[in-house]
């Protein structure tokens, strides 16, 4: 491979700026880059249009803070959703699964991540006083915790369980347990053990 | 894997000795078999050292025959922009760190671990950690749930806004409840080990010396119980909350724990000669051994790294003595130490193993 003084500067520039993303190193970059050198124009062109428009024409709802086109977002205006159950997550993509679940049919409320003073992360950094002040508004029946189960998610449902239970019937946390198909015995201790914790009859 | 490009070897079962000058890979040879024990580097925390200069990958694989039959462990380094990634393996399937560790044992001896007792707590809490997180899974799970708490704590106590209280009683609680796990097992263990070291202290001082380990955690607590233990823990706690906010500093808790080792009811570090702490260090070690013996039911790995050429000969033999009948292990040296028997003996010469007598 020529040394990096030898490649043409535009192929360089997109080089570096690929190796920006996360997940993406200099090889990876430098194999994107070759191959979108050897893609007609117009795919080119799309590309680039469509990480343009993401910047231009996306931006918070006002109400839940997930990204959207419109604001107020799709599911806060949606009137068949219901409106009585919150369920708060920490970042907008964490939506993007719960919805393909089909699952939920309530709203969401989107953090913006999780408290972790390690990072410099407070509450006062992510949206919990809008949560706060939103609850206070719309009074919902039930509040679901949908952090992760890691130790921020976990850190963070906790303290947010304790500002939110004086102000709403139920605040809820996402069950923990067993993957669907999977096998007992390849189960780690900490799950099987957060399982058996959380079982329930049939 | 370091100076290595590739080696394989097939060590014998007993005395494995390496025999070699300087820098020429003695160490690392033994620091990759520790690898497939604790999946961790006896030597250093930063890991991307174990990958070879000029290389972006350093891999180790190995098969290990213990009770439960034979299995294959392997771990991965691969280099990324900020240190390295590890991946680890049991019989070719990618498995977490905890699922990992313990799989087969392994008690190292290195020339660091002399200062078990003339250096600082932290040498000693280490120590302790190392041993049990190999030992029970659940201990390395609690250890790894504290530290965790414990900088969340530290950077809120450290932050320019006053901390939280609501926040701060969070990361309490959860240094309560792994905290008072770390207590116990570390109190039983030091139990199990000091009685070990001693006795085979007393062994070799015909019985004029006797050794003696107290565990000395820094929460006090009047009866060994889960709940006695987490009362204390919060009571020293509410005590100390003020302190912290000013210090600035997470004050109370097992990172602060120590372990004394007394000669005759006298403090081994401020009174001990050379010598005496010494042969300390090695009936500790010789303890850990023991302890680990017994309680996983099968001879663990050893691992000498240089130590016996530290020690003189009469040690050295009375350390090989001590441990008894261990099943494989391996030793390095920069001259075949005089208190070896039925040994295998390989040289290592630049990054390559030549077996029979230098």
């Amino acid at each position: 491979m020529p040394s990096s003084g030898s490649i043409a500067g535009p192929v360089q520039a997109l080089i570096n700026e690929l190796s920006k993303l996360p997940t993406i190193g200099p090889k990876t970059a430098a194999r994107l880059v070759f191959y979108l050198l050897n893609r007609p124009r117009n795919e080119a062109q799309s590309l680039a249009e469509a990480i343009l428009a993401v910047k231009d024409r996306v931006r918070l709802c006002s109400n839940c803070f997930s990204i959207t086109e419109e604001d107020p977002c799709p599911i806060c205006t949606d009137e068949r959703r219901d409106a009585t159950i919150i369920c708060v997550v920490a970042e907008a993509k964490d939506i993007f699964a719960l919805e393909r679940t089909g699952a939920y049919k309530g709203r969401y409320h989107v953090l913006g991540g999780l408290i972790s003073p390690m990072d410099g992360i407070g509450p006062a950094q992510l949206r919990v006083k809008e949560l706060v002040d939103r609850v206070g508004r719309e009074n919902p029946h039930e509040i679901i915790l949908a952090t992760n189960p890691n130790a921020e998610g976990e850190a963070t449902a906790v303290y947010l369980s304790r500002l939110l239970t004086p102000l709403a019937s139920a605040v809820t946390r996402l069950a923990y347990g067993l993957p669907i198909g999977g096998d007992l015995d390849y189960a780690d201790e900490v799950t099987l053990a957060k399982a058996i914790e959380g079982r329930r009859t049939l | 894997m370091r100076n290595y490009a590739h080696l394989e070897l097939q060590p014998a079962p007993g005395l494995n000795v390496f025999v070699g000058a300087n820098a020429q890979g003695k160490s690392n040879l033994l620091e990759a078999i520790s690898l497939l024990g604790t999946g961790k580097s006896f030597r250093t925390n930063r890991e991307r050292d174990l990958i070879r200069d000029g290389f972006e990958l350093a891999t180790i694989s190995g098969e290990a025959h213990v009770k439960a039959g034979a299995i294959r462990l392997g771990c991965t380094l691969t280099a990324t922009p900020r240190g390295s990634r590890k991946l680890y393996t049991v019989n070719g399937r990618s498995v977490r760190y905890a699922t990992f560790l313990g799989s087969l044992r392994v008690v190292s001896f290195v020339p660091a671990d002399l200062h078990l007792v003339d250096g600082p707590p932290s040498v000693r809490r280490s120590f302790l950690n190392s041993a049990l997180a190999q030992e029970q899974k659940s201990y390395y799970r609690e250890l790894a749930r504290y530290q965790k708490a414990l900088s969340q704590k530290t950077a809120l106590l450290r932050a320019e806004a006053a901390p939280d209280p609501e926040l701060l009683k969070i990361y309490d609680e959860t240094l309560v409840t792994s905290g008072t796990a770390l207590m116990i097992a570390r109190n039983h263990f030091v139990r199990a080990l000091g009685a070990a070291a001693s006795k085979v202290h007393a062994r070799w001082s015909d019985g004029r010396e006797h050794l003696e380990l107290t565990y000395r955690p820094n929460v006090q607590f009047e009866a060994e119980t889960e709940d006695s233990i987490a009362g204390s823990f919060e009571e020293r706690l509410r005590a100390g909350a003020e302190m912290e906010r000013l210090r600035r500093v997470a004050l109370v808790g097992p990172h602060r724990d120590d372990l004394a080792l007394d000669l005759d009811g006298r403090s081994l570090a401020a009174f001990g000669s050379q010598g005496q702490q010494r042969t300390a260090v090695l009936a500790v070690k010789v303890g850990e051994y023991a302890v680990m013996h017994e309680r996983s039911g099968e001879a663990p790995l050893l691992l000498l790294d240089d130590v016996l050429s530290e020690l003189d000969p009469q040690r050295a033999r009375a350390f090989l003595e001590g441990v008894g009948e261990f099943e494989q292990a391996f030793i390095t040296a920069t001259q075949l130490p005089g208190a070896l028997s039925l040994a295998s003996v390989y040289e290592i010469r630049d990054a390559r193993v030549i077996p029979g007598p230098s």
